[in-house]
């Protein structure tokens, strides 16, 4: 096998299905406060899958609201617009990517991950009072490298998956000797393309070095909840490996027994009902 | 909410679990909406406006209790890279020791 160059590797982004333009203006605009709530509402209500989709996650027991919400702007005023913003995302990129089409490739397993990683990563930073819709975005979006690995190069991937199973390694481990890069490198470069801000973009790049200098409070706590999912293990792989947890994004998280074995708990509640509705 | 509900014993609910249908009290007096997420002050307060059966969603008690050594089994292999007492991986030790609690349903300290 040839190994990847950069030229290719960002070639493959280039080529990947492109989200719907409203969500784009979402994704890049993920931490400013001062948009236009009104004209996104109305375009994202343009969508009317994306919309099912929304509404049905925003009325999911997971957000708690008391009332049923109809439309995007009934979401907003009970949810906010950081939420919601949050949801309309969750909803394109878990419809965009297409799937099938590397054997060996459990797609529904990638989502399963990503969505527990998501929903774990937003009931640490409740706990540790950060930003729970950034968070829950780059849980979603951690490993989001693999799928361009997998969309752009389905048959390379076949033999990472190969090379994974005969060496019993980790992913990253074996992304880079079939490949020569490795899905953080792809998430970084997609992030780009994509116009993630900085701080998605380092929780991607650090995810699995969280004590890199620099990396950010993001990283661990995406580092943390990853951790968290597999030893859950919740994603339905037969060969499912709990990466080693970096001891100082623990302590960073700062917290005892009972909180994670609430986080446990919420995270398995919230993973079934979210991955009904997004792989439906 | 359209998925299904199971009735289980207030004794048996949880934090963290979701009503899967809307809660009255004897006078039909609203206590809990559907979807809400269930936390250890509501399910005391429950108690104390006599309700004994949750509806709960995605509960599933015809499920039989897993076995634990089955359960034990399937952790050592998650956790296969990782040898049990070694400091180095202190943090993953940990987890894996609340995991075991959790999935085990060990009483844990307060």
């Amino acid at each position: 096998m040839n190994k990847l160059t950069s030229a290719q590797l960002v070639q493959g982004v280039q080529d990947l299905p492109s989200l719907p333009a409203v969500v784009m203006e979402l994704l890049s605009s993920i931490e400013q406060e001062n948009i236009d709530i009104s004209v996104l509402a109305k375009k994202v209500s343009y969508d009317q899958a994306l919309t099912a989709k929304t509404l049905r996650l925003a009325n999911s027991s997971s957000f708690g609201l008391q009332v049923k919400v109809a439309t995007i702007q009934q979401a907003i005023t009970f949810l906010g617009f950081q939420t919601t913003r949050n949801l309309i995302t969750t909803a394109a990129v878990t419809g965009c990517f297409p799937s099938g089409l590397c054997p060996g490739f459990h797609d529904k397993a990638f989502w399963r991950h990503s969505i527990a990683t998501a929903a774990c990563a937003r009931s640490l930073a409740r706990r540790l009072r950060f930003n729970q819709d950034v968070a829950f975005t780059a849980g979603l979006l951690h490993d989001i490298g693999r799928l361009v690995l997998v969309t752009g190069h389905p048959q390379a991937y076949a033999e990472v998956l190969a090379w994974r199973a005969k060496e019993d390694a980790e992913w990253q481990d074996a992304e880079r000797a079939v490949l020569g890069v490795d899905h953080v490198e792809a998430g970084v470069a997609l992030a780009e393309h994509w116009n993630f801000s900085d701080t998605m973009r380092q929780a991607i790049a650090w995810h699995h070095a969280p004590e890199t200098p620099g990396a950010g409070f993001l990283a661990a706590i995406v580092h943390v909840a990853n951790a968290v999912v597999h030893a859950l293990d919740l994603a339905g792989e037969d060969d499912e490996l709990v990466p080693t947890l970096s001891s100082i994004a623990w302590d960073a998280m700062g917290l005892n027994e009972e909180a994670y074995l609430d986080l446990f708990r919420e995270t398995e509640q919230q993973l079934e009902e979210m991955s009904a509705i997004l792989m439906a | 909410m359209n998925g299904t509900y199971q009735l289980i014993p207030l004794l048996d609910a949880r934090p963290g679990m979701v009503l899967g249908e809307v809660l009255r009290d004897d006078h039909g007096n609203v206590l809990l909406a559907q979807g809400v997420v269930l936390t250890e002050g509501m399910l005391a307060s429950l108690g104390r406006h006599g309700v004994e059966v949750l509806p709960i969603l995605g509960a599933s008690p015809a499920v039989p209790p897993a076995d634990p050594a089955e359960v034990q089994d399937r952790l050592d292999r998650i956790f296969r890279r990782h040898e049990r007492g070694n400091h180095g991986d202190w943090a993953t030790g940990i987890l894996r020791q609340y995991v075991e609690d959790f999935r085990l349903q060990r009483e844990i300290a307060p």
